[in-house]
């Protein structure tokens, strides 16, 4: 039962769950979860090719990836408490000073 | 017997997962999270790789998860502070129509490949020293890297919580 | 043969109205100049062009030659030839000798009549140009400039309506006017223009129309003529385009003596003639004009004998004596038709003058009841005005009986018999209305007394040269069967008109019956109304009273429909549809911009979501193309 095919079917849907929750949800916290769990979905599909193929690098791979997602927790947490502290609202649609809205 | 775990294991990821993007408050959905790394932990092993499932399980589930947690109750979230979804499941249901292609060009592509079996094998494959042996040998210069990105991290970290002792200058004003 | 004097018949009144036009801006805006100036110049100018025709008629009539005078090339463009050039062949000097002399009687008459009114130079400003548009019209060598002044007519016919322009409804009155003749004048420019293009587009003078007639198709032909009388029916007041002329009667006494009796409406009729080559051919147009003719002469004379508005009467009969002329020209009488033409130039402009006389004298009372109670002795306009409703009423010998009676015959020998009774018929109305109109003016009894009241001589003495006119003009076409030379027939001999070739019996029985009806129609009038109860006026009820409800229905079918329909274009068509078109173009424009302007809303997910969807179409091309 555990085939490549199934494994990356696994890893695919952990991914697109983690896509669809970064461009669904408007609550921050939930939008870092769901790019951790993007990254998570990758890192699985790397260990199975490194199964696959016998071969140790993906798993290197993969050890980068999960150090680099700690750094980028550490970033992001503080980030969300500046704005927290700030706008004190968890929405990530509230910041819209990029564009000066409909001024006709 | 391996299959069976196998399937169940993933059930639960992609579970924790749902619970993820499901649920509204973020308590829950940090808790989907957190099994769906112990999960994907768990298929890691299966994988035959047992120091990245040793890694995920203290650096993601232990320690990046702990810190969300931390976070979230050092906030001290109430109710009101807690952006109102009213579309969430139509905006779900829509990212889920555009990442279909992603998808399936993925599984058709992966479904070509010859078929082997990924049952646990008896080696040294996944130990933690043939994966020592590879970082410092081939992958020195990322490794060094790696440990710069995470001093700047560091760094980075205690500047942004840093109380601020004077605001910040508007746009416009003489220097 | 090419002559020189030509065009000062023309120019002589043209530079009257430009001098007199001149001078009365000077007088208003900086110093007062006489009414003599004004009225010198306004009679000096006709006179001249009436000696200028004089001399060339008596030589024509010596030599037997005609005269021609190009003046410029118009237009040339392509196959399309115009030049500036006068006719004067033998029918242009006859109608342009007594267009001129009645018009110097009339502007000699309007000098007295409009004695100390303000616009004095003004009115003979545009009562010269309007002298100057008709012998354009009449010693035109070609359609087109004969157009000129047949607009020309037009116009001033327009400006001298409205002369009195304070009161609204004479300006009404002009618009009127001018609009009906614009519809005939359509048709006449479709006729002209069909008939351009029929011949194979030669030159269009009226030569070279004649010499190429056998180019074009009968059926374009037809049509041809039958819009050029569309032309005549505007300009002569025939059915259907006749209501303006009543109205028209709004306009200076002058004004309706000259253009509306005399000449404007006889352009029709000159028209017909001038284009006798078309018609000649075309017998079914020819008698579809007959046909109006009669009608009109009957539906005028129908109406006119329950008008109590003396200028109306007359403006009513003006049209019924039209009626007999297009009869004449229709049937291919040209030079009877023209005969009339003259005679009734002369007996309608002194009946004009002699209503003027009497408006004038009761101080602008136009009503003839209102006339007649407050009657005031008028005895040399009371003889002159027998005299012109005798003459109209066809009794030998005065004028109006030769000419009438040849009509008659003519419509006799043709066989259309149908239209020689409704001639006959119309012959005894007019009888009946015009003594209507004298009995209750000057004779029927009135309570009060007969005072004397003045008329200048500039007032009488036209009235006693026209009179003169009236009773003699009929002697210049004396039938053959009393031994008479026919001279007008002879004279317009270039018209191959047909002539009456009845035997003596058939003419004799002929003329007294039609003597017999005017005579029988003076009688009914005489004894309805020669001791007519004057303080009790005769109303205008009725079907004929109210002039068959012909100018209602008019409004309603024309005016309000037109009315109704610029009214759609304007508020549904206009502002709806097109205009609602393009500002919807442009909002359309402005809606998308904000529409897409939407997609710049800097929230970050939404930009995310984009982001995706751009690596998506990249997947589903690489699936497509990798063939999986």
């Amino acid at each position: 039962m555990i085939s490549v095919t199934s494994l990356a079917f696994v890893s695919m849907i952990l991914f697109s769950i983690g896509a669809i929750g970064v461009i669904s949800r408007r609550n921050i916290f939930v939008i870092y979860m769901s790019l951790e769990m993007m990254l998570n979905g990758v890192n699985l599909f790397l260990v199975t090719f490194a199964r696959y193929h016998f071969n140790m690098d993906p798993q290197i791979i993969t050890i980068m990836v999960i150090a680099i997602a700690a750094a980028e927790a550490a970033i992001f947490l503080s980030v969300i408490i500046l704005l927290f502290r700030s706008k004190k609202s968890l929405d990530t649609d509230i910041f819209n000073t990029l564009t000066q809205g409909e001024k006709s | 017997m391996v299959d069976l775990l196998f399937i169940g294991l993933a059930l639960l990821s992609i579970g924790g997962a749902v619970a993820m993007i499901a649920y509204s408050n973020p308590m829950y959905s940090a808790l989907g999270v957190l099994i769906s790394m112990l999960s994907v932990a768990g298929i890691f092993a299966l994988l035959n790789a047992t120091f990245l499932f040793m890694v995920q399980i203290i650096v993601y589930a232990g320690a990046i998860m702990t810190l969300i947690l931390f976070i979230l109750m050092f906030l001290n979230i109430k109710e009101e502070d807690l952006p109102k979804e009213p579309n969430k499941f139509k905006f779900i249901a829509l990212g889920a129509a555009i990442m279909i292609p992603l998808n399936v060009l993925v599984i058709k592509a992966v479904s070509k490949l010859p078929s082997k079996d990924l049952l646990l094998t008896e080696t040294t494959f996944g130990d933690i020293g043939p994966v020592g042996m590879q970082l410092y040998n081939n992958w020195l210069v990322a490794f060094e890297l790696i440990s710069i990105l995470l001093l700047v991290a560091l760094i980075g970290a205690v500047v942004l919580a840093k109380k601020r002792t004077k605001r910040v200058k508007p746009v416009g004003e003489a220097s | 043969m090419n002559t020189n004097l030509l065009i000062w018949i023309i120019l002589a009144p043209l530079l009257g109205a430009i001098l007199n036009g001149a001078f009365y801006f000077y007088s208003i805006k900086k110093k007062k100049i006489s009414d003599l100036t004004f009225s010198l110049i306004g009679t000096i100018s006709p006179f001249i062009a009436f000696v200028v025709t004089l001399s060339l008629f008596l030589r024509m009539n010596d030599e037997g030659i005609i005269f021609k005078q190009n003046l410029f090339t118009w237009l040339h463009i392509d196959k399309l030839d115009i030049d500036m050039a006068l006719l004067g062949d033998n029918l242009s000097i006859f109608m342009a000798m007594f267009v001129t002399f009645v018009g110097w009687m009339i502007h000699i008459y309007a000098v007295g009549y409009m004695k100390g009114d303000k616009g004095f130079g003004k009115f003979f400003a545009y009562f010269n140009l309007f002298l100057a548009s008709m012998l354009i019209l009449v010693l035109a060598d070609n359609p087109i400039i004969l157009f000129i002044g047949w607009e020309g007519v037009g116009v001033c016919s327009y400006l001298l309506i409205k002369f009195y322009y304070g009161k609204k409804e004479n300006v009404i009155a002009a618009n009127k006017a001018f609009i009906v003749n614009r519809v005939g004048d359509f048709g006449f420019l479709l006729g002209v223009v069909t008939l351009f293009f029929a011949m194979g587009e030669v030159n269009l003078s009226f030569a070279s129309i004649e010499a190429n007639l056998g180019n074009a198709s009968p059926e374009l032909l037809t049509l041809a003529g039958f819009l050029l009388f569309v032309g005549a029916m505007g300009k002569s007041a025939q059915i259907p385009l006749y209501v303006w002329l009543p109205d028209a009667m709004a306009g200076p006494t002058p004004i309706s003596a000259l253009i509306h009796a005399a000449t404007m409406v006889t352009a029709g009729v000159y028209m017909v003639a001038r284009f006798h080559f078309l018609y000649i051919d075309l017998a079914n147009v020819g008698l579809f004009i007959a046909y109006i003719g009669a009608f009109s002469a009957m539906l005028a004379a129908f109406i006119a004998t329950r008008q109590n508005d003396i200028k109306k009467i007359l403006a009513y009969s003006t049209m019924s004596q039209l009626g007999y002329m297009f009869i004449a020209v229709g049937l291919g009488f040209y030079s009877t038709g023209l005969f009339h033409v003259f005679t009734h130039a002369f007996f309608k402009a002194m009946l004009f003058m002699g209503a003027g006389g009497v408006i004038m004298a009761l101080h602008h009372q136009q009503d003839i009841f209102k006339i007649a109670q407050h009657r005031a002795s008028l005895p040399i306009i009371g003889f002159t005005f027998l005299i012109g409703v005798i003459a109209i009423s066809g009794i030998p010998p005065f004028s109006g009986f030769f000419s009438k009676d040849a009509i008659l015959a003519a419509a006799f020998q043709e066989g259309e018999y149908l239209i020689w009774a409704m001639a006959m018929f119309t012959a005894f109305l007019t009888a009946f209305y015009m003594f209507r109109l004298y009995f209750i003016v000057f004779v029927a009894p009135s309570p009060i007394q007969k005072k004397y009241v003045y008329t200048p001589m500039t007032v009488t003495i036209p009235l006693l040269i026209l009179s003169i006119g009236a009773f003699g003009a009929g002697f210049l076409n004396f039938p053959a069967i009393f031994g008479g030379e026919h001279f007008v027939d002879h004279w317009l001999i270039q018209l191959d008109s047909k002539t009456i070739h009845l035997s003596h019996t058939t003419e004799y029985i002929l003329m007294i019956v039609s003597v017999a009806v005017a005579a029988s129609g003076i009688f009914v009038a005489y004894k309805k109304y020669a001791n007519f109860d004057v303080m009790k006026p005769e109303e205008e009820v009725g079907l004929i009273g109210n002039k068959f409800y012909v100018d209602e229905i008019y409004d309603v079918v024309f005016v309000k429909s037109l009315k109704k329909l610029s009214t759609f274009v304007d508020k549904v068509l206009d502002e709806k549809i097109i205009d609602g078109f393009i500002m919807n173009s442009a909002n359309g424009f402005i809606n998308i911009g904000k529409k897409v302007a939407m997609l710049q809303n800097a929230n970050v997910r939404f930009y995310a979501a984009f982001m995706l969807v751009g690596m998506m179409c990249v997947f589903v091309y690489i699936y497509i193309t990798l063939g999986l």
